[in-house]
């Protein structure tokens, strides 16, 4: 019994700020633990003590199992003790209080306790009609937000019955080519029905958020009354994802016009997610993807405010898209980290004083090291993912259903996926205390070397000339190929875990069972595509498109002039179109 | 040893998916195994990988498709390097593909399909047995 009490007395000193301690620290005394500077140097002795008398044995006798080197490359230290943050922390400098600067434990004053992350869903397939009848089930056992995922043609700005499209149409997400399709993929969901309503379309942001303007008004909903979501992050396609469709310049220079349409618009909107989620994914791991991803913020920023725009006005408008796969405490770390680097960018850079710019929103898909085989695994694996993030202090938190890795997801994994959400928010006590894991020795540590290790390499970045300088000097690439050649080694020797692929082997299946989609998804879609285009007032079209091209030459923001053509039933590919003939095309990269 | 020929392997993306790291990391992997390696790039059309495959005179064509596009973009991969007198380039192809359609690629002259999560060594030596065979 004695034990167990003091346990809880360690417990207490961990998460309880001492009266005496921290209001009296001066520079570095304030820590999270405060023996003071005498009694960390003790504990630092007894550690290498422990750790050459007690620890040291034990592995000399049974060796150790693995390398334990985390995917964003942290080598883990056995046992972390207070001397680990004692005097790199100052508890009020570096780690305060929810919803407060520097925003460490949360964005919020009350995260989960007060309004539980938002629960999100990521769907789409087919053509519209199809999709409509998903997103119905999936508001009926109660996802909040809707995030539209399009098909590669909408994505990459080819209408269906274009070329580049065959055998694409409807695959990977739903088409899009028309206001008409939005219409028929919200039929009976008032877009003020959801939390937030999106897509991706990464490189067609104003043309995605001038569809889901203009839907609003189809449905008679005031655009103050619902709240637009986009990624309608360019830079990373480049590096990551591959849905780039010109040079990243002119690609970055129309992303920020939809932030700044929705400074004087829509200010409760969210135009732009800065994403690290394909970067860590394609191979950059979650430490340096956040330096990238970064990067890419800053140049978005700078361009705002060559416009004359204030940081206190946009920065509020931009959120991030963290993202760790591989490491649990990782993941939780990463995510503090982060909002501490942002709210000190946004400060101490750009001299942003409204809370708003420096409180970061994350966005976040859990993901664990899914696997084709057995693919019911997969669930405990995103669980974990999930589970994460949500301690991590995520804002709007989506989950990859168990068979993601194979094709769309079925009704029953999206259902498992759903409910996992739902029992992370509301079992198990997680959401409880507010930052829980804050405090401790180990986190705080791995918090801060994250940080470190994301300031480095975003330093790195800016001296190699920044964001586009990262894509077209083949920097960016680099990072991304040897990360993913260094983590497949680790697979390939086991030196990383996997199992069913490299323990406890099973041989790779992907079920014919598999969602498929209906093959005569693309016929119906074209031959909607077609009746738009017979009963549109084409010389209505024909000039919105003009002035498009004319804001394009002028250098004025695109938005006014693209949500005309959108009314006006202008199809993706035409804008596009328009966009490629005045800028370029891409420049697809060779180099591996 | 010297004077045998390196095998040659056009890595290459068709269509619109984007995702090419794993396509990197298996050019990569070819490459470090003293294989010549030569990749696309995204958002190529079969025709275009046709001509780069026939110029380049490479011995394989490795496909990375993950957008379930593969059931049309391999076979007519197949059929326009067989009308171009390349019927002895042959195609692997690696990404996510049901059981059920790796039979009919295969019958329609895919020699081998590779599901995502393999390990590089294991494309390795196909590689290296097919052409000690040819």
């Amino acid at each position: 019994m004695t034990n167990t009490a003091g346990k809880k007395r360690a417990a207490a000193q961990l998460n309880v700020v001492e009266p005496g301690g921290a209001g009296a620290g001066g520079e570095g005394e304030a820590g999270i633990c405060h023996p003071g500077s005498d009694g960390l140097d003790r504990i630092a002795a007894e550690k290498a003590r422990w750790l050459k008398e007690t620890y040291a044995p034990e592995v000399e006798r049974k060796g150790e199992r693995m390398p334990f080197v985390y995917d964003c490359g942290i080598e883990a230290a056995p046992l972390y003790t207070p001397d680990d943050t004692g005097r790199s922390v100052d508890y009020l400098r570096d780690i305060g209080f929810p919803g407060e600067f520097p925003y460490t434990r949360g964005a919020e004053p009350g995260m989960n306790r007060v309004e539980p992350f938002v629960v999100s869903a990521y769907s789409g397939f087919g053509d519209p009609v199809a999709c409509n009848k998903r997103f119905h089930f999936l508001l009926k056992h109660g996802a909040e937000q809707i995030l539209v995922a399009n098909d590669l043609p909408t994505q990459c700005g080819y209408d269906s019955d274009h070329e580049m499209a065959t055998a694409e149409v409807g695959q990977v997400g739903v088409a899009i080519d028309t206001l008409a399709d939005m219409e028929a993929l919200f039929d009976g969901i008032p877009v003020d029905s959801v939390k937030r309503v999106g897509t991706l379309c990464n490189s067609l942001g104003p043309v995605a958020l001038a569809l889901y303007a203009a839907l609003g008004e189809k449905q008679g909903i005031d655009w103050s009354r619902y709240t637009v979501n986009l990624q309608n992050d360019p830079l990373k396609e480049y590096i990551a994802r591959g849905t780039q469709i010109l040079p990243p310049a002119p690609a970055a220079r129309l992303a920020v016009d939809p932030v700044e349409w929705c400074a004087d618009h829509a200010p409760h909107w969210s135009p732009m997610t800065v994403c690290v989620n394909h970067i860590n994914a394609g191979g950059a791991g979650s430490m340096k993807g956040c330096a990238i991803a970064l990067a890419n913020v800053v140049h978005y920023v700078d361009l705002l405010l060559a416009r004359g725009r204030t940081i206190d006005e946009i920065a509020p408008l931009l959120h991030m898209f963290p993202d760790e796969r591989h490491d649990f405490f990782v993941t939780i770390a990463n995510l503090r980290a982060l909002r501490r680097v942002w709210a000190r960018l946004m400060k101490e850079r750009y001299g942003a004083v409204n809370p708003d710019a420096m409180r970061l929103r994350t966005t976040v898909y859990g993901h664990g090291q899914e696997a084709l085989q057995e693919p019911l695994n997969n669930i405990a694996r995103t669980a974990f993912g999930t589970l994460a993030y949500v301690l991590g202090g995520a804002s709007y938190v989506y989950i990859a259903s168990y068979d993601e890795a194979v094709s769309t997801p079925t009704e029953q994994s999206l259902l498992v996926a759903l409910r996992t959400q739902q029992i992370i928010a509301s079992e198990h006590g997680f959401s409880n205390t507010i930052d829980p894991l804050g405090g401790s020795y180990f986190l705080e540590r791995l918090t801060n070397e994250i940080e470190e290790g994301m300031l480095n390499t975003l330093a790195e970045l800016e001296d190699a000339g920044g964001a586009l300088n990262v894509i077209e000097g083949g920097i960016g690439r680099r990072i991304m190929t040897d990360g993913a050649v260094r983590r497949q080694r680790a697979f390939d020797s086991g030196e990383r875990p996997w199992i069913t692929v490299n323990k406890w082997r099973q041989k790779p299946d992907v079920p014919n069972t598999a969602f498929r989609i209906d093959p005569e998804c693309e016929k119906r879609q074209t031959a909607r595509l077609r009746q738009v285009k017979e009963t549109r007032d084409g010389k209505r079209v024909e000039a919105a498109l003009a002035e498009i091209d004319r804001a394009c030459a002028e250098d004025r923001n695109v938005m006014p002039a693209v949500l005309d053509a959108v009314r006006a039933y202008a199809t993706i590919g035409e804008i596009c179109e328009i966009w490629r003939n005045r800028f370029g095309s891409f420049e697809p990269n060779t180099d591996f | 040893m010297s004077e045998k020929k390196r095998i040659r392997v056009l890595i290459a993306k068709i269509g619109l998916d984007g995702h090419d790291v794993g396509a990197r990391v298996i050019a990569r992997g070819l490459l470090d195994a003293g294989m010549e390696v030569i990749y696309t790039g995204l958002r190529r059309r079969p025709d275009q990988v046709v001509r780069a495959a026939i110029e380049e005179d490479v011995d394989w064509v490795g496909v990375s498709i993950l957008s379930g596009a593969h059931g049309t973009l391999l076979p007519q991969l197949r059929k326009l390097l067989d009308e171009n007198g390349a019927d002895d380039i042959r195609i692997m192809a690696g990404g996510v593909i049901p059981q059920e359609d790796i039979s009919l690629l295969e019958e329609a002259g895919i020699d081998r399909v590779f599901l995502s999560g393999t390990s590089i060594s294991d494309i390795v030596s196909y590689l290296t047995s097919e052409s000690s065979h040819a």
